[in-house]
Parts: C-alpha cells; structure tokens; sequence
C-alpha cells in the first residue's frame, strides 16, 4: 500500500513536470514568434545575432582586464622612475584627450527626443517632428563652440574621428546605432554650455519640432571610446 | 489513485506552468528536446504496463536521465556546432511511433477478441 503511494506521488510529480513544461515552452515560443515572426530563416537570424552578441560581449570583458592589468603594470614599471612618471602622465593625458578615458566634471546634459504627441494627420510632415543626424551634428557643433572639452551621445563619446550618420530609421554614432531620446553629454563650463539654449539659437528651433531638455550639472559622466582608433595612413612629416 | 494522481499532476502543471514566467528564449532548444525525451519516456512506460513487466524505478530513471542526457546532446551540438539534437528527436519519435503501434495492436486485438465473442454468443443463441 505505501509502495502504490509512492509510486502515485512520483507519478504526479513527473506529470506536474511535463505539463508545466511543455505549457512554458509554448508560452515562450509564442511570445518569442511574436517579436520575431515565424520563418525558420528569421528565426535562426536571431539565434545568430545573439550568438554574435555574446561573443562581442565576451570579447570586449576580455579586452577590459587586459587594459586593466596593461594599466598596472605600467604604474608598477613607473613607480621609482621619475622620468617615466613624466611619461606615464603625458600618455594619461594623451589618452583624456584622444576619448580613451572616463571623464567626469561640471556641464550639461541636454536631451533630444522624438515628438510623438502630435497627432500626424494635422501636421502634415511627420518627417520634421522626429530628431536627424543633422539636429544631433549642429548641437555638438554648438557645444564644441562654447567650450565643451569632453562629449557623448548616449554612451558613444565624440572623438576626433567620430561619425554621426543616418541610417534610415536609426542614427549611429562610431557605427553604433542610437535610438531616441537622445541623451548628449558634455563637459565643460556649464554656464556657457547651457547658453546655446539661447533664444535664436538652434535648439531653440529645435524646440518647435521636438521635444528637448537641457540642465546644468556639476557632475556630469562622459563614457570612454570603446572602438580603436588607427593610425595607418598618418605619417610624421620628416 | 494512479489515475487520480496524474490528472491532478496534469492540472497542476497546467496551472503553473501559465503563471509560471517563460524562459529566456536562447534556452527554448533545451527544454524542447527535454519534453520530448519525457515524452517518449511517458509512452515506454504504458507499453511496459500494457505487457505487464513495468519497472517503476527503470521508469523514473528513463524519464529524468533520458531528458537530461538530450539537453547534454544539445549543448554538446551547439559548442559543436553540429545539429545533434536533430538525431535524438528522429529516435525518440521514430520510438514513440512504434511505442504507439504496439499499444494500438494491443487495444485493438483486444476489441477483436470481444466482439469474436459476442458473435458467438449470439450465434448459440439463434441455434437455441
């Protein structure tokens, strides 16, 4: 008799098992069709940007403790030296310079979004309502202009060779795309930079089309340039 | 009671498994063969029942140790980049079909042999 109960409890238990199974897996499926679509060749897409994402992400953890360990081996080699310390702070602030670091200081953070509260058959051109390669350049141009030392878009810093470009219905920025709100960085003296908001300037103009934001901080964090910056066809005039 | 413990096993799981949360989609491969593996199991098992040489303890194994040897296969596959667990669904099916086979010659000899009889039945009956 006890022997029967075991065996009845061990049944359920698989059943349990099997059913809610089974009842996850199609929930899953189904919900992953939906954001997916439901070709075979869609769907084996996907596998293969999530594979290639997670080797990126991967990659780039291994690059960072390579730079981290580069890193203190260089401050140990430069510890007793006195000229190498010399070196050591050039090539720190070479590297400021260049967008290899994470910088923080005082500026501004200004915030550029679509505007998607007005209704587009009033309107006429949807087009003019969302923000373009075009808006994101002239207000970096603007900052530069008054003073910014140091700039990111959403996470992607402006280096000396940084592109903004439209791609359709996405913008990048070093080749990685961004979507709205856009979030610009900037460091600086924040009374000047918080002066392009002035009235004629342009994102002023902005302001009638999309919806925008800009405030002052005294604390203001600009991510480092992850990409590698070449230096092939750059030679030294003799 | 077995009966009674599997319907309300079955329920159970229904219920859990909607409230449940769905699982990272990157794992779907996983459970996907494992369901099949216990799948196959479950079918085993009311063939060994039907032939009276049902194992309860060859039964459990089977259900849990088929299921996770096939999520290993499909691991094994993906690092391999081979689609192995392709293999262990044509066996598993290919045994689930046969599986079924038996258990419907069974049924149906079974129904066969009733109705032969009934047959006889009514044919003393009219020679009365």
């Amino acid at each position: 008799m006890k022997n029967k109960m075991q065996v009845a409890i061990s049944i359920g238990i698989m059943c349990v098992l099997l059913t809610g199974a089974i009842v996850v897996q199609i929930n899953t499926i189904s919900k992953g069709a939906q954001i997916v679509g439901t070709s075979y060749a869609e769907q084996s897409l996907k596998d293969a940007v999530l594979k290639w994402k997670e080797n990126y992400e991967n990659m780039y953890n291994t690059l960072e403790k390579t730079k981290n360990d580069l890193e203190k081996v260089r401050q140990e080699t430069t510890k007793e030296n006195d000229s190498s310390n010399e070196l050591e702070e050039k090539l720190a602030n070479a590297n400021k310079l260049l967008g290899l670091t994470e910088l923080t200081g005082s500026g501004v953070i200004v915030t550029l979004a679509d505007n998607d509260t007005i209704d587009v058959s009033i309107v006429g051109n949807a087009n003019d309502y969302v923000v373009h390669d075009g808006d994101l350049m002239e207000i970096v141009n603007e900052l530069k202009n008054a003073g910014a030392e140091a700039i990111s878009i959403n996470g992607q810093r402006i280096t000396s060779i940084t592109a903004i470009s439209c791609q359709g219905t996405v913008i990048t920025v070093n080749g990685e795309k961004i979507n709205s709100p856009f979030v610009i960085k900037a460091i600086g003296n924040s009374e000047s930079l918080s002066a392009i908001s002035r009235p004629g300037g342009y994102l002023e103009l902005l302001k009638n089309y999309v919806i925008t934001n800009i405030e002052k901080s005294s604390n203001v964090t600009v991510e480092k340039y992850n990409g590698v910056i070449s230096s092939k066809y750059m030679k030294n005039v003799q | 009671m077995i009966v009674l413990s599997i319907i309300i096993g079955c329920l159970v799981g229904i219920i859990l498994g909607v409230f449940a949360p769905t699982i990272s989609y990157a794992y779907t491969d996983y459970l996907a063969i494992s369901i099949v593996a216990a799948l196959d199991s479950v079918f085993g098992g009311i063939v060994a029942t039907l032939k009276n040489n049902f194992n309860f303890k060859v039964f459990v194994t089977g259900f849990f140790g088929n299921a996770i040897l096939s999520i290993l296969l499909t691991l094994l596959g993906n690092k391999l980049d081979v689609d192995i667990y392709l293999a262990a669904i044509v066996v598993f099916v290919g045994r689930m079909f046969n599986n079924l086979t038996i258990i419907r010659r069974h049924y149906l000899e079974k129904w066969e042999q009733t109705e032969a009889k009934n047959k006889a039945k009514l044919e003393e009956k009219k020679s009365e």
